[in-house]
């Protein structure tokens, strides 16, 4: 019956009997639309990845060029159905969640922080760029970026001894001072067959120049100094691509490969090039977690102080929305207006809740410390610092205990509570041995989900009390109110050393824990869903 | 007639003094948007005045380009809502109702990937958009068409899952019927399907529009220009510490921008506790 699909059937429509016209219709001009939206997506999506290429980003143009593959082979042909559904679904997740999680896995894997980010290449030239000395005397000149032959070349002015040059990488070029026009401080800018950069091309001329050692005496050669200054340095680290080694020149030590994304000298191995690269480690990052104290300690802490703010949590919100749900169980006068009030918590947008209770604790002018007439610095203390998170979370999420509560209450059968009533059970032993376990029965996965949910709580955090306070001693970054995600985020977006890796590696630990944890309360609602 | 009253009279105490914990940062943000001085103190927690500078400061100060801000995340909440669930929808519908070999796996896989915690994975975003900018500067980092692509991936997750639990209680009889006359899968979905579902697919749209409104360290992570940021950004960067300086004008942008949010949620509130017990949390 697809068959109307295929371009072939779409001009001879005659064989479809007239009941089918509206559907004939709407699949010619669905079609057409079809093409149309296919085409034009392929267009540019193979505009992108040919300029992905042009940049040297493989993976992504390899990504994009296979997402036109995939987009052409299912929509036009019939090459699946469920694929035509799922397509976009596929390549959204695929782009932006399973990559991304990909290359978490990925970079926890590598010896990939502050100091060894790129690649082994770029290690490579910038380990020779730095591994540079100036001249004992400390010589420098003034000079200016232009062309000489077409080749980079710098005009220097020997202002002391009134000498000029033309330095290029390979050649020395001297010049006549009555050959040069000087500025107003002496500085020689034009010269026979130099031509001086042009203020915009200066802007682009820092990578390369930088690069460039400039000609000068024996082993000495000139290196920039910014734009307008050069240095007199020789080369100190040589690279030795046969032996993958650097050899320092003055006293012959060498710098070997010590696998972890660093030269390191042969003898002495905590001496070590900067900068380093991004090696791969395999298991150190979680293996660090376990063995090194000043990763596993403040981590243990932060991994105790979330699960507590997450049981607490669950605690605290379940305890007052059942309470509420309890006290509203009943048809009294003005439940309608409490229960639109009761939502107004949940209902706000919870970015905006946070910060208004970020202001109210503030110490000086905030409204809990003036109702109360305290002066406590609630960010300051930790403890304070933990009851205030507890409580703003207990206003955010108090609404949605209430609301699943009084729902779940409705469910439990009257009969029972009748029944025990009739047996001559109290109000409190009723609810006691009936209506808190059954409901408990009934809630546990969603209680569960919200531990879940909670232990991830990285906005509370954030933007509450920014996992603070925190002792600013021997650079420790994890804070009194520091959950394992807000820690994490700091480790590998703090303004210390940020640890990529080491960050992917608890990433990948806590997926695991709540994974688990979720699948667990899934796997319960699922047996309810049958027993129910 | 007065047994009663005391019989329910604890249900009224617990009730009163609750609400009273709910409204007492929402009443504070309300006076201090109404005060004339801007600042944190509060002079009384009665107002004695209504002024309406802290308004008029969001709207016309250079400093802060509020409405730059809301039409941001108008604009991309709203695309979000809608094409997520317009992608998400055409997932879940086959997960739904199309018998094919992996169809279990897929949606086991589904769930575990969503069960990766978002933020954890947003060094790889910032790295990946980072590359994406050095060839298509319009939609890498920092430009919301990126923020977008990123948001519209990362909903896809939880809307395919909470999309086909409201698929799976819409019965199947009519789809059935519709194949029997001679209806593909693609005109099912599009002629029976989604005109059936168009309320339940709605409510799902505002509830991504919701979380996206909500969103915070992605767009904080994305969004670097002042004109450029999203309310809960700009918000959180104008007050960013300085609560004693920017309260007024900042209680009285964070109350403009939830109204509508808070209208959203009240009216779809018998849809989100039903999608609540299913077992979505709101973010």
């Amino acid at each position: 019956m697809r068959a109307r699909y295929s371009p072939a059937l779409l001009f001879s429509p005659t064989e479809l009997g007239p009941v089918r016209m509206t559907y004939l219709i709407r699949g010619k001009i669905a079609l057409l639309l079809k093409i149309i939206i296919v085409s034009l997506t392929s267009a540019i999506l193979i505009m992108l990845a040919q300029s992905a290429f042009a940049q040297r980003e493989y993976v992504i143009s390899a990504f994009l060029a296979l997402t036109v593959l995939a987009l052409a082979l299912t929509y036009l042909t019939k090459i699946s159905i469920p694929l035509k559904f799922f397509i976009p679904g596929i390549l959204l997740l695929t782009a932006f969640v399973i990559g991304p999680i990909l290359y978490t896995v990925t970079m926890s894997g590598f010896n990939y922080k502050t100091g060894n980010i790129i690649s082994k290449e770029e290690a490579i030239v910038q380990v020779k760029i730095r591994g540079i000395e100036a001249d004992p005397s400390g010589t420098s000149f003034d000079i200016k970026l232009g062309t000489y032959d077409g080749e980079e070349a710098i005009l220097v002015s020997d202002i002391t001894n009134l000498k000029y040059f033309i330095s290029t990488k390979d050649s020395r070029t001297p010049v006549a001072a009555n050959d040069v026009t000087l500025n107003e401080y002496g500085v020689a800018i034009t010269a026979p067959n130099f031509r001086i950069l042009t203020d915009a091309q200066m802007a682009g001329a820092d990578k390369s120049y930088s690069k460039v050692q400039f000609q000068y005496e024996g082993e000495y050669f000139i290196a920039l100094e910014g734009f307008e200054a050069g240095i007199v340095s020789r080369q100190v680290l040589e690279y030795l691509p046969a032996s993958d080694e650097f050899k320092n020149l003055v006293n012959g030590s060498l710098y070997r490969d010590n696998g972890r994304g660093n030269y390191a000298l042969v003898d002495d191995k905590s001496a070590i090039l900067e900068p380093g690269w991004r090696a791969p480690i395999w298991f150190e990052n979680y293996s660090k977690i376990i063995t090194d104290p000043r990763v596993r300690e403040p981590l243990v802490r932060v991994f105790i102080w979330t699960v507590a703010f997450a049981l607490l949590t669950v605690l605290t919100t379940f305890a007052l929305g059942l309470l509420l749900a309890l006290a509203l169980n009943r048809p009294i006068f003005g439940r309608r207006t409490y229960r639109s009030i009761l939502v107004l918590p949940y209902a706000m947008p919870s970015v905006m809740s946070i910060l208004i209770w970020g202001g109210m604790f503030n110490t000086e002018f905030g409204a809990i410390n003036t109702l109360f007439g305290s002066d406590i610095a609630w960010f300051s203390d930790p403890n304070f610092a933990r009851v205030a998170v507890i409580l703003v979370n207990l206003w955010l999420g108090f609404p949605y205990f209430y609301l699943i509560s009084s729902g779940s209450l409705q469910a439990i059968p009257s009969e029972l509570l009748e029944a025990a009533a009739i047996d001559g059970a109290n109000p409190r032993q009723i609810f006691r041995k009936i209506t808190l376990p059954l409901l408990l029965q009934i809630l546990s996965p969603l209680l569960i989900a919200s531990f879940a949910f909670n232990f991830n709580n990285f906005n509370l955090i954030y933007l509450l009390t920014g996992g603070g306070p925190r002792s600013e001693l021997d650079g420790e970054i994890a804070g009194a109110t520091d959950i394992l995600i807000s820690y994490t985020y700091k480790i590998a977006f703090g303004t210390g050393t940020q640890d990529l890796g080491l960050a992917s590696a608890i990433s990948l630990i806590i997926f695991v824990l709540v994974a688990s944890i979720s699948l667990y309360s899934l796997r319960k609602s699922k047996v309810l869903e049958t027993f129910g | 007639m007065k047994k009663w009253l005391i019989h329910d009279s604890w249900r009224h105490i617990i009730a009163i003094s609750i609400c009273l914990f709910a409204l007492f940062p929402l009443y504070l943000v309300v006076i201090s948007s109404f005060a004339s001085s801007g600042s944190l103190q509060l002079t009384s927690f009665i107002p004695r005045e209504i002024s309406f500078k802290n308004y008029e400061l969001l709207f016309n100060s250079p400093t802060i380009p509020y409405l730059a801000w809301v039409k941001n995340s108008l604009i991309i909440a709203g695309a979000v809502a809608v094409l997520s669930v317009i992608i998400g929808s055409a997932s879940a519908f086959a997960f739904s109702r199309l018998k094919f070999k992996g169809r279990k796996q897929g949606i086991q896989l589904l769930l575990l990937v969503q069960m990766f915690p978002a933020i954890l994975a947003i060094s790889a975003v910032y790295v990946i958009m980072e590359r994406v900018y050095s060839f298509a500067p319009s939609i890498g980092l920092g430009t919301r068409a990126g923020l977008l692509l990123v948001y519209l991936g990362g909903a896809m997750g939880v809307n395919i899952w909470l999309l086909k639990g409201f698929v799976d209680s819409i019965p199947a009889e009519l789809d059935e019927a519709a194949k029997i006359d001679g209806a593909s899968e693609v005109q099912t979905f599009w002629l029976i399907f989604v005109p059936l579902a168009a309320p339940v697919l709605a409510v799902v749209s505002l509830l991504s529009f919701i979380g996206t409104f909500n969103e915070f360290i992605l767009a904080r992570l994305f969004l670097v220009d002042m004109e450029s940021r999203t309310v809960a950004v700009g918000l959180q960067q104008f007050i960013g510490g300085q609560y004693s300086q920017n309260w007024g004008p900042f209680a009285a942008g964070s109350i403009l921008a939830s109204i509508p949010i808070v209208i959203i949620f009240l009216s779809l509130q018998k849809y989100i506790v039903s999608g609540l017990t299913a077992g979505s949390v709101k973010g």
